[in-house]
């Protein structure tokens, strides 16, 4: 009989929580930069 | 109209697109979430740690991609002095130290349960640490050297010092002992894992290559939207 598999689902949840929060933060960053740029250009 | 007006409206255009791009890849971001966490099977040595190996090697993939194309386009900048190659270097190499800092975090996360520890100073680990400390130092010198002509003549040169790195960091793990494992994908033989997480895998890659082209586009642009206002204020 197999052995259950260890119980670590808080280490899944760091790193997918800092995957999400890193990509986002980045693409945030970008979309703002974007956005004043955009502004600026119609001035 | 006028040359900045077009400059900065083709810019515009190139932000949007490359917003747009990106924002469709976190939503397939969400898509890989789902597989990975739902329809691929938990393994029974590592457990649930083993579901971060979705994200870190597809992070992995698309830092040495960025990298790769930054030493890349700076060699072909110093043969051809296409200044858009220095400006795809530039976004590249920036992206890829977002896509290096998941991969350096998510790895000690998936390290501790499995190794015991969060980090060890192997081959692999050190090496590709120091790839992303070489790429934090292109991006100071970009911010620090003013003449154009000068800063993108230096980072080419340290852009294709990473990409020396490149190949050594994926054979390192052939060339040294290290606890890091070996590649089960990118190898001479067959890959090595189940369909169903060779499928998940794919998929997760895929989306993070969408999310380099969307991020780089918009980088891109950013970057000449900005170079536009920087040669408009050394003319007036």
């Amino acid at each position: 009989m197999l052995a259950e598999p260890p119980r670590n689902g808080e280490y899944l949840i760091a790193a997918y929580t800092v995957t999400t929060l890193i990509l986002l933060g980045y693409w945030t960053r970008l979309w703002r930069r974007a956005r004043g740029i955009s502004k600026e250009r119609l001035r | 109209m006028s040359y900045r007006r077009a400059s900065l409206d083709q810019a515009a255009r190139i932000m949007r697109r490359g917003v747009r791009l990106s924002a469709a890849g976190l939503i397939a971001l969400a898509g890989v979430y789902v597989l990975a966490l739902g329809y691929t099977p938990i393994e029974a040595r590592q457990g649930l740690a083993q579901k971060i190996f979705y994200l870190h090697v597809p992070a992995a993939w698309s830092a040495l991609l960025a990298f790769s194309l930054v030493g890349l386009s700076g060699g072909l900048y110093l043969w051809l002095q296409d200044p858009r190659l220095d400006r795809f270097a530039a976004a590249s190499a920036e992206v890829g130290v977002a896509f290096s800092a998941i991969m350096l975090t998510t790895g000690p996360i998936w390290a501790k349960p499995i190794w015991g520890t969060w980090w060890t100073w192997d081959a692999r680990l050190t090496l590709t640490l120091f790839l992303f400390f070489l790429f934090i130092g292109y991006l100071a010198l970009r911010a620090a050297v003013h003449d154009p002509a000068e800063r993108a003549r230096f980072s080419a040169v340290v852009g294709i010092l990473g990409l020396l790195l490149v190949p050594f960091i994926h054979l390192s793990v052939y060339l040294f002992r290290t606890l890091h494992p070996q590649p089960i994908v990118l190898k001479p033989s067959a890959p090595s894992l189940p369909p169903e997480m060779l499928r998940t895998l794919l998929v997760s890659s895929l989306v993070f290559t969408l999310l380099y082209v969307g991020f780089v586009t918009a980088r891109y642009g950013i970057a000449l939207a900005e170079e536009t206002r920087e040669d408009e204020a050394d003319a007036g």
